[in-house]
């Protein structure tokens, strides 16, 4: 059990675990959640008063309406099949490129808006814990919808990782393994009895439960036989296991020998030491610093078997150890880019965002939710930050900020900044673009009034001690302090308009110091 | 009361003043005395040096249905549904055939100016896409090694340079790039590659953020030798705010040369619309507009071939082939052609036999191209041979560490040997 940290904590305390934990909030509820006590608002946390489903999914998703819209799918092809027999072969072919068009426009059009989706729900959830878990499952159990295609097994993968946000790991990982997106993902809907594929076995064990050197090849080789013969329906979702594709000879995996199936095989790996110490590693990684020290390790492996895999005693345990609120970890943690936009939002009171700006920035940054480069998920730490994303992070600052965009009757930098971006990319792209620009050309921004009220505006020392309370809740240094301040005076000038205080605020966050939380 | 102006005089800037010098720029000069003399290499000039382009191709390149041993009767058993005839494929010598997507690489072979290198690997090959991209990119087949092999030609051999001595083009910072000095820099679009901001008063506002965008310490010279942590090249030791501090830094100096040159030079030559066609395109406008640039990195993805592979498989190397065709077009109409070399990698092959997804999965040695104009064409190494294999996996006949030394020695003109720890022996390929 790791050093308790005591309950009587600081403001600055109550905020770190805000970020960590979350997504950071607005001074106002920082406060609240300060005077809950370290405790309460750990508990608080893990048991969130908002239900999974409390937010609706698009109107298109759901289980149900999405094999009814599957077997639709299936009935207007098999339709379009006796329509073409009477058409030529180029005919034919026409109306097929046709109707494959429509359901890509139609797919990509989804799966713009789960992007969405999510994003607005990690801006606006009553349970960001889980959310910032779900982000975590997201990258343990990387899976890519540019492979799955199907933005409604996304979503419901999604959800799955709700459920068990901080429930039973093991378990989760039984039901990822027979997951539709994971299975379309890692292919393990074509493995079959004599030629297995062994992508699903492979990635099972080094990536999500054991870690790199706890296997050999010959492990992944027979377990790789145990995982076929699962059986994806396209209609209606369902996965069921094929005994004839099964492959039911005797395997041998870590030194046991038996006819496995899939299922055993991941019970196979639970009984494996490197199970009890892979995620409470990565977990400390996720949330704490950027490596995780081995008698912290051994102390989570131990809460985590002892807990039977569940989550939640493991995130407790973190959340009230005094490592976590130490001082060389506090503001010491590089924002991954998701959090980088939505803590700005948070902070800036920033009630929705332009859907279309959201994807663009995701892509941007180099974190595009439902798009995880590989099967091992993004590089976090400093793995986001190179020159070329640091730009960018501080030009998205001047686009949600408004900082960047130019007093009236001037050409808008920030809207011309996207379509340059595009620019590259094709006419479809510079359309998506023009029209994003025009969406956020019409977003009315931050509410600076409520932000930074005029009578503060007399005072530049005071508004930017209040905005760095709001975008920092810590002391930036002293340089950084008074370039803010001087800049304050030099804005300060005949009026201080909204649009200064945007600018204030945009340099604020072109900052190094702006990308540690 | 102080002005406005006085004030940024002052104090602003007056106190970070030895910043507005970039600490690079103060290295290059003294460096370049120094290191001119005591190194056996060449300085960085600028735009008469050679120019590597290391191009990832990411996922694992099936090998066997790139370079394809047609005449070979265990490559047509292994691979019933997804073999290729000698009817899908460029002829290059007795029993070899190049993929026929690639119809410009084969007109380069003919003409002499594309290496095809068969069957290169390492010893102890690791399956792990992860794994051995490390491998391939530090250039340390147990994939423990902080830095890149292109970060230690950079430390190494260019004393001085500025950060834009390495480019990548990828989002995320290549691993190859790891170094203990100076691990180069990355963009995506030159025109945003810029702090974009509103208002008037420009040039102030500038300078406000260039005084916050400077490190508040000389950065010590004792700690940069210190060997770094991480996968991109930070310095051990040091916060994740220096970190920050230093990359604001580069990406602040770099953004002033980059922005200037991008809006000179436009191409002549028509790319397609693939993202390593844009890469390279970009690639192409930076050698004209004269960057000091020695290696630039592009990736092209997507070869993970588990499932269906033959169209997926062909279409990326026709992506390949269409990208680099007008890329070399590009060069030659600007005079540059014969500056540039083209060198692809990819972690691993693919098993021999195919799947039951009509895919193959992950495998060991593959072969690689080096092209371009200064390139002696033709195939180098030994074809490995399809029925001694290892564990199903094709052996490797060739190091990738000879590869990078031919590079090194014979176009980067420098010593291989301290870059990358060993003396591996050239393959000749470099003209």
């Amino acid at each position: 059990m790791l050093p308790r940290a005591k309950n009587d904590w600081t403001l600055e305390e109550a905020a770190h675990l805000v970020r960590r934990a979350g997504f950071g909030a607005s001074p106002a509820e920082i406060r609240r959640i300060h005077e809950l006590g370290r405790k309460a608002a750990v508990d608080s946390l893990l048991a969130p008063d908002e239900p999974i489903d409390a937010i609706p999914l698009p109107e298109w998703a759901g289980p149900e309406r999405a094999i009814a819209e599957r077997r639709e799918r299936f009935a207007e092809m098999r339709e379009a099949r006796m329509a073409q027999r009477g058409m030529s072969d180029k005919e034919r072919e026409e109306a097929r490129r046709k109707m494959q068009r429509e359901i890509r426009r139609e797919s990509q059009q989804r799966l713009t808006s789960i992007g969405g989706w999510w994003f607005d729900r990690m801006m606006h959830s009553r349970a960001p814990l889980r959310e910032k878990m779900v982000l975590f499952l997201h990258d343990h159990f990387a899976t890519s919808a540019q492979k799955v295609r199907q933005p409604g097994l996304m979503l419901d993968q999604n959800q799955l990782f709700r459920e068990y946000a901080f429930g039973d790991f093991r378990e989760l990982t039984h039901r990822i393994a027979l997951d539709p997106a994971m299975m379309l993902y890692l292919d393990t809907q074509t493995s079959k009895k004599g030629q297995p594929n062994e992508n699903f076995a492979r990635e099972v064990m080094e990536l999500f439960t054991l870690g790199e050197g706890h296997y050999s090849e010959q492990d992944i080789k027979e377990a790789a036989r145990a995982f076929t013969g699962y059986q994806l329906n396209r209609i209606t979702g369902e996965v069921t296991h094929n005994e004839r594709q099964w492959d039911d000879g005797a395997k041998t995996v870590f030194g046991k020998r038996g006819r496995f199936d899939g299922a055993q095989i991941i019970d196979l790996l639970f009984e494996q030491k490197a199970a009890a110490e892979y995620v409470p590693s990565k977990l400390w990684v996720y949330f704490v610093e950027d490596e995780a020290p081995q008698a912290i390790v051994k102390d989570l492996a131990a809460t985590f078997r002892a807990g039977g895999f569940r989550l939640e005693p493991v995130l407790r345990e973190i959340f009230l150890s005094r490592a976590f609120y130490d001082a060389t970890v506090i503001r010491n943690q590089i924002k991954c880019p998701v959090q980088f936009v939505v803590q700005m939002c948070r902070e800036l009171e920033i009630d929705d965002l332009p859907p279309g700006y959201v994807l663009a920035a995701q892509r941007e940054l180099g974190q595009q939710l439902f798009f995880p480069p590989n099967v091992a998920g993004w590089d976090w730490g400093r793995a986001w930050i190179n020159t070329n994303t640091l730009l960018s992070r501080y030009n998205t600052a001047g686009v949600v900020t408004k900082g960047a965009v130019n007093a009236e009757g001037v050409e808008d930098e920030g809207g011309s900044m996207m379509e340059m971006a595009a620019a590259g990319g094709g006419p479809g792209q510079q359309i998506v673009a023009r029209l994003i620009k025009r969406s956020m050309d019409h977003w009315e921004g931050p509410d600076y009034d409520r932000i930074a009220p005029r009578s503060l505006r007399e005072r530049p020392a005071e508004l930017v001690e209040a905005l760095i309370d709001r975008l920092f809740q810590a002391d930036p240094g002293k340089k950084q302090r008074e370039t803010f301040v001087e800049y304050a005076r030099s804005k300060k000038g005949v009026v201080f308009t909204n649009h200064e205080v945007a600018e204030l605020c945009h340099l604020m966050m072109s900052t190094p110091h702006y990308q540690l939380c | 009361m102080k002005t406005r102006r006085e004030f940024l005089r002052s104090t602003v800037l007056g106190a970070s003043s030895v910043w507005t010098v970039p600490m690079f720029v103060e290295r290059t000069f003294a460096d370049l005395h120094v290191g001119a003399r005591d190194l056996a290499t060449q300085a960085v000039t600028g735009k008469d040096d050679t120019i590597l382009v290391v191009l990832q191709l990411a996922g694992g390149n099936d090998g066997l249905n790139t370079l394809v041993p047609y005449e070979d009767d265990a490559y047509h058993k292994a691979r019933p549904r997804i073999r290729k005839d000698a009817k899908d494929l460029i002829k290059l010598s007795d029993g070899i055939g190049l993929n026929a997507s690639m119809p410009h690489l084969g007109e380069m072979y003919k003409e002499g100016g594309l290496a095809v290198v068969q069957g290169v690997g390492y010893p102890n090959p690791n399956r792990s896409h992860f794994v051995s991209t490390s491998v391939w990119e530090t250039a340390d087949p147990l994939a423990r090694s902080n830095t890149g092999w292109v970060g230690r030609y950079f430390d190494n051999a260019c004393p001085g340079a500025d950060p834009t001595v390495g480019i990548s083009l990828n989002k995320t910072h290549p691993e190859a790039f790891g170094a203990m000095k100076n691990p180069g820099v990355s963009l995506s679009t030159p025109e945003l590659y810029r702090w974009i901001h509103g208002g008037g008063e420009k040039a102030e506002a500038e300078a406000f953020f260039n005084s916050l965008n400077s490190p508040d310490a000389p950065v010590d010279g004792a700690s940069i030798d210190e060997p770094p942590t991480g996968k991109v090249g930070g310095i051990a030791g040091e916060s994740n705010l220096d970190f920050l501090e230093r990359v604001a830094m580069d990406a602040r100096v770099s953004s002033k040369k980059i922005l200037e040159l991008a809006s000179r030079h436009r191409s002549s030559v028509n790319y397609d619309g693939t993202p390593i066609a844009r890469s390279l395109n970009m690639v192409a406008r930076m050698i004209a507009g004269k960057m000091p640039t020695r290696v630039f990195y592009v990736s092209h993805g997507g070869f993970d071939t588990h499932n269906q592979q033959i169209n997926s498989h062909d279409r990326l190397l026709g992506q390949l082939d269409g990208a680099l065709k007008s890329f070399f077009a590009d060069l030659k109409a600007q005079g540059n052609a014969d500056r540039v070399t083209v060198m692809t990698f990819s972690e691993f092959g693919r098993r021999v036999s195919e799947n039951a997804s009509n895919g193959t999965d992950h495998g060991k040695a593959s072969c690689l191209f080096v092209a371009g104009a200064p390139v002696k064409g033709g195939l180098y190494g030994r074809y490995p041979s399809l029925t001694d294999l290892d564990k199903g996996d094709l052996k490797h006949t060739v190091d990738f560490r000879q590869v990078y030394a031919t590079v090194l020695e014979d176009w980067l003109r420098t010593k291989a040997r301290p870059i990358l720890g060993k003396d591996y022996g050239r393959l000749g390929f470099m003209g």
